[in-house]
């Protein structure tokens, strides 16, 4: 191989890289959330002032660390519909630990354990049992949400402990949720990307039994995305848990459709094997943005939903006419 | 599409702009009855014929001991267990009451109207009741008046006709007058507030809202309504919009109302965390114990809502009344011992008497 050859490859290669990441999920939103900034900013300048730039990013941060698993089980082919009840439930659970006086390290912790168990056992009756995971995370929604109303009847948990409030810390001035966010989305993004078990998700999702040949086996591979999957919802439920000064201990209403939205707007491919957790997190600050902007426009939050909905649409759009593309040019 | 939504966009912002020039957003259409400006006025009561049952073949209990059973929405929350030592004080006051309290352990219809049933097979003086469906409760009512058992409701209503009288424990104009008086207390006769509820459209606030704005425009015109937001029943986005409100408006929003139990310690958690402790007031409805860590904190001044204690008390009191034949059909109001008289609004209802503010001298009295 002649040096030169050698120098064409690596500059393909970079420009490559270069233009997916100019066109691809990412830049779009990123230019998204710099256009709504500029939008409203210029309407009313509070709209970026330092208070109003934190509470977006904090308003959902909670949300991107959920939707960094939740991204990864889409990837791998799968869905699960549960994630908002489950929160709830471990929200519950992290809350009457704490104000029963058990340490709050444990109280934090537990949320963790209990999620990686529940998603596991999910992650099992999918990946060896051979459920679809829409029906398992549809009848584990069921039990998690009419459970947790039947055990605690929805009142709500206050008088929590000092220092359990984790999302009120401002480490550096930055409030607690957006370094997690910030972190967690960094750490996954590099391992799905430059390990093989990470690769393996993106394989098994695109194509199961190509990965099978290639000596990947997809069970224990949807079996590792379910366990990361409820380390990351235990995450999120601890941000959500310590928000507030009070637990509503309900399941919050529409909160896996968010979590799912952002993923999918996200650029996570509906399909299974493709997308990335930095598109899934900077789709949670975009719906954020979009949130504060309605207020900062006098609009109503309903029309969140509508564009919410929208933007699922467009994206899964553009993903299926992606593919159409690709398979017609092979 | 930048294009069709920026248009969009604006043609809501206009609409949005035009509806707010009549009514607040989130009040509804339906006409209004602000109180009077002065404290502790009462509405001008539109009289209305009795429009409650009558039991069949009463016994004369004049002054005989009574035995009354209480079934309330459910039993085992803070709640209720309130209105039961609200009655159990008004038994102990009387002298000649018994009362017991025996309900589901959910708020479930059917369960409900099996208490009621057998309470009914074996024999009491008086039924004390808190629909969980103001519907589905009537046959049973209906049956208890037929075996000449009295009837009284509290709390949650049924149909007139399936019960004698029902304790109103707030009116929306009186809810109105006690929310804006505590506002305007604290920010001052010209102060611009906001408002946080659960939608535009849900009946019970739609109607206090209206309230409130009838009320603010007759008693104090300078205060200036900035914007209603809609936070459903979900604390973390009641919070979200509280900062949002909060971040838009800057030093010109002097006070935030929260219209649910929901919204209001949220609006309080947000006013915490952004560090205006006392440079924003809250005001709103909620329940004691969500708000006690807001009010101790000196963050929030005033909860309102009714007493529930006084609720209970004042229902042992009416069924006393009815028993002893002193509370009739036409009657415009009832002796209600430690409450005073009460007024009976709606052909048969007793209304409790203005809200029940909450402040950092009594709230720790109170657990649910």
């Amino acid at each position: 191989m002649s040096t030169a050859s050698l120098a064409r490859g690596s500059s393909n290669a970079l420009g490559a890289q270069l233009k997916r990441l100019v066109g691809g999920q990412e830049m779009i939103l990123l230019l998204c959330i710099l256009a709504i900034f500029l939008i409203v900013g210029s309407l009313n300048p509070r709209f970026i002032a330092e208070r109003n730039l934190s509470s977006i990013f904090l308003g959902n941060a909670y949300v991107a660390v959920a939707a960094i698993g939740m991204s990864m089980v889409i990837i791998s082919g799968n869905i699960d519909i549960s994630v908002g009840s489950l929160i709830g439930v471990l929200a519950t659970i992290s809350g009457t630990l704490a104000v029963n006086g058990y340490p709050i390290i444990v109280a934090w912790l537990a949320p963790l354990l209990i999620g990686v168990l529940v998603t596991g056992f999910m992650g099992y009756l999918v990946a060896y049992l051979r459920m679809p995971s829409i029906v398992v995370s549809l009848g584990m929604l069921s039990i998690l949400k009419g459970g947790l109303i039947s055990v605690t009847s929805g009142a709500w948990i206050s008088n929590l402990p000092a220092g359990y409030a984790l999302a009120q810390l401002r480490p550096m001035g930055v409030p607690m949720p957006i370094w997690f966010m910030v972190g967690l989305t960094i750490l996954a993004a590099w391992w799905m990307r430059y390990t093989a078990a990470g690769r393996s998700i993106y394989a098994v999702g695109g194509n199961a039994e190509a990965a099978l040949l290639s000596g990947i086996s997809p069970r224990r591979t949807v079996m590792m995305v379910f366990l990361i999957h409820g380390l990351f919802v235990g995450i999120a439920s601890v941000l959500f848990a310590t928000q507030l000064a009070v637990i509503q201990s309900t399941v919050p209403p529409n909160l896996e459709l968010t979590i799912i939205t952002a993923s999918v707007v996200g650029g996570v491919s509906i399909l299974g094997g493709a997308g990335t957790v930095i598109g899934s997190t900077l789709a949670a600050v975009l719906l954020a943005a979009i949130g504060s902007s309605l207020i900062f426009i006098n609009l109503s939050p309903y029309w969140l939903r509508a564009v919410q909905g929208a933007l699922i649409l467009v994206t899964v759009l553009a993903d299926l006419l992606r593919r159409r593309r690709q398979a017609r040019r092979r | 599409m930048l294009k069709t939504a920026t248009t969009v966009a604006g043609l809501c912002l206009v609409a949005g702009l035009a509806q707010a020039a009549d009514r607040w957003d989130g009040a509804d259409e339906l006409a209004v009855n602000p109180l009077g400006c002065e404290a502790g006025a009462t509405a001008t009561v539109t009289p209305k014929p009795y429009d409650g049952g009558a039991p069949t073949g009463a016994k004369d209990l004049a002054g005989k001991e009574i035995t009354l059973v209480d079934v309330p929405k459910l039993i085992g929350i803070g709640y209720f267990a309130a209105t039961t030592q609200g009655m159990q004080e008004a038994a102990k006051e009387l002298g000649n009451v018994n009362v017991k309290t025996d309900g589901p352990t959910e708020a479930n219809i059917d369960d409900q109207i099996t208490f009621l049933d057998n309470f009914i097979t074996q024999g009491v003086d008086g039924l004390l009741f808190a629909a969980n469906d103001p519907v589905a409760i009537a046959p049973v009512l209906k049956k208890a008046l037929g075996q000449g058992i009295h009837v009284v409701g509290y709390d949650a209503n049924s149909q007139p006709d399936a019960r004698e009288w029902f304790v109103n424990q707030a009116e929306f104009n009186g809810i109105g007058k006690s929310m804006v008086d505590a506002m305007a207390a604290e920010i001052g006769e010209d102060g611009s507030f906001a408002i946080v509820t659960s939608t535009f459209t849900t009946p019970n606030q739609a109607r206090w809202i209206a309230e409130m704005q009838a009320y603010a425009e007759k008693c104090h015109p300078n205060m200036k309504w900035l914007e209603t937001v809609e936070a459903q029943e979900d604390n973390i986005l009641s919070f979200n919009q509280a900062t949002t409100l909060l971040n838009k408006y800057g030093d010109e929003l002097k006070g935030l109302f929260g219209m649910t139990s929901v919204a209001t310690p949220a609006s309080a958690e947000a006013v915490t965390q952004a560090q205006l402790c006392g440079k924003v007031a809250v005001v709103g409805l909620a329940t004691p114990n969500a708000m006690k860590p807001y009010v101790a904190a000196d963050c929030v001044k005033s909860v309102v809502l009714w007493n529930p204690v006084d609720l209970g008390y004042a229902a042992v009191q009416v069924m006393r009344a009815v028993a002893d034949g002193k509370l009739q059909a036409g009657a415009t109001e009832v002796e209600a011992g430690r409450l005073g008289k009460l007024p009976i609004v709606n052909g048969s209802e007793v209304l409790l008497g203005a809200p029940f503010i909450y402040s950092k001298s009594n709230i720790d009295q109170f657990d649910f």
